[in-house]
């Protein structure tokens, strides 16, 4: 398959990639490992007239301990991080546990995790059985909403895109509390990863097309984490469904209690699912209370529902039971594994 | 649109080459540098038979802008052997029967031959993890894992050994 024609441009410092992202807005895309863009620009659904690549952008790899006033002690990953170097991190696996599961189960070793960014895992645009499709197979139909349409084959008479959010590190970044730092010309904005989404497929994210993402902020306020996903293959498929959860737990002599809990959900909605009900029910509970874990993945499983469409492989009444399981499991882990 | 000359450091030879901004790697090396071991299969990085090394890890050529390319010391399947010395790895493959129709080979050497320079002794669920992302679809994949765990051991260590079957007779 042959790449459409475009312009590159390799920026040598974030200056210079933030000017020519002011200077060519939507027609410029950001070129991190290429794993998600490259594959939608061959299949004809993006056509950017510039490519600005991170290459040369050494600078916006790392990852380091932080303090900031807001959040205390806190992780900062820089954005073009390569999965490899988060996986093999014993500062990420001791503290953002659940991240470090994410970034591994991504795609394959020889596929993502040496040329994969964790920005570039956040920001892959939202997918749809319908649409991430060839250009000879989208040819036989209309076009959807997200193809610049107006019928939707997920949902009938959706009046916008329900494509799918199958990020896994956006997950268990949502569980983890995470913040973005986002870049543009002369501005710096942090925004929290849960005000990140718009809710609508089309244009997921609310992000400006001159802004870059530049690193992201995980608050290491949680005790544990962990991360659970389904997918048809352990390897290269994307999750049908996926959870998150991370714990703040204090011990007592009575027992050790959840303090904060939050309960993400991925790959079922346009973005990953935080649950404020099913979180909050698992506050004062005993972690070895494993009819609250039911509680809460049940919990999890009925607010899903309403999110999930018919456009990520497997049935949809699957997708959304095995969400109480993906959730349940999650928790168990989390306490297993954590330092609790 | 304009052709661009980089150098591409490959198999530690410098090859210059005139290319266009959307050529990937895999084009280049398989149309301009004839090294038309590296396959392009699905071409949306999903298979592996485009795998090559770049700086020692393995990658995707086919989701690799030649352009991305430069600079880093890219090896290819051609690369493994030295002359007519086949690595353990490749002798292995033979010994073993990894290879049925060969179209995956090139991409499993070069992930399996990654996986062995950081672990020389690896066990089943590691070489398993490794190639996950290479697909076989004659699906021989338990030759391929067996070759794998016995590169670089003395044959007599192996009863899979053609090799040994054959001096028994």
């Amino acid at each position: 398959m042959r790449l459409p024609k475009f312009e590159y441009i390799g920026p040598e410092t974030l200056e210079q990639a933030l000017d020519l992202l002011a200077q060519h807005k939507d027609d410029a895309k950001i070129l991190a490992g290429g794993t998600d863009l490259l594959v939608r620009m061959k299949k004809g659904l993006l056509q950017p007239k510039v490519l600005i690549s991170l290459k040369g952008l050494n600078e916006l790899s790392y990852i380091k301990e932080d303090h900031d006033d807001e959040d205390g002690d806190t992780i900062c990953i820089g954005s073009r991080t390569p999965l490899a170097d988060i996986i093999a991190s014993d500062f990420i696996q001791t503290h953002a546990v659940a991240l470090s599961t994410a970034c591994e189960k991504v795609g394959a070793v020889t596929l993502q995790h040496y040329r994969g960014t964790i920005g570039g895992n956040i920001l892959q645009d939202t997918r749809c059985h319908h649409y991430n499709q060839s250009a000879f197979h989208r040819s036989g139909r209309q076009p959807c909403h997200k193809n610049g349409g107006k019928i939707c084959y997920a949902r009938d008479e959706a009046d916008r895109c329900y494509s799918t959010c199958q990020s896994d590190g956006a997950t268990a970044l949502m569980a983890l509390n995470a913040k973005l730092v986002l870049v543009s010309k002369g501005n710096e904005r942090t925004v929290n990863l849960a005000d990140f989404y718009t809710a609508d497929g089309m244009m997921p994210f609310a992000m400006e097309s001159h802004e870059l993402l530049k690193k992201i902020i995980i608050p290491k306020t949680f005790t544990t984490s962990a991360y659970k996903r389904l997918a048809y293959r352990s390897a290269i498929d994307y999750p049908i469904v996926c959870a998150a959860v991370s714990l703040k737990t204090s011990g007592t002599t009575a027992g050790t209690k959840i303090d904060e809990a939050r309960v993400v959900v991925g790959a079922m909605g346009r973005s990953p699912l935080y649950f404020a009900q099913a979180s909050s029910g698992l506050k004062g509970k005993d972690i070895t209370d494993k009819d609250a874990f039911h509680a809460a993945a049940v919990q999890a499983m009925n607010s899903a529902e309403a999110f999930a469409v018919h456009n990520a492989g497997s049935t949809l009444e699957y997708r959304c039971i095995m969400v109480e399981q993906m959730v349940f499991r999650a928790l168990e882990e989390a306490i297993q594994s954590g330092s609790v | 649109m304009e052709k661009i000359k980089i150098i591409l450091d490959i198999n530690d030879m410098p090859e210059e080459v005139e290319i266009s901004s959307n050529d990937t790697l895999l084009e280049v090396l398989r149309d301009q540098l004839d090294l038309t071991g590296s396959k392009e299969s699905c071409g949306e990085g999903a298979c592996g038979s485009c795998t090559i090394h770049m700086d020692g890890k393995p990658v995707r050529s086919c989701l690799t802008l030649a352009l991305e390319a430069e600079g880093a010391k890219i090896k290819t399947v051609e690369g493994l052997a030295d002359g007519d010395q086949l690595t353990d790895l490749q002798q292995s493959f033979i010994d073993h029967g990894a290879v049925q129709c060969g179209f995956c080979t090139s991409g499993m050497l070069m992930s399996a031959d990654a996986l062995l320079k950081d672990n020389p002794k690896p066990d089943k669920t590691q070489i398993k993890k490794a190639l996950a992302g290479n697909i076989c679809r004659c699906t021989g994949y338990t030759k391929i894992i067996k070759a794998v765990a016995h590169a670089g051991n003395p044959r007599e260590d192996c009863p899979d050994c053609q090799h040994d079957n054959k001096q028994k007779e």
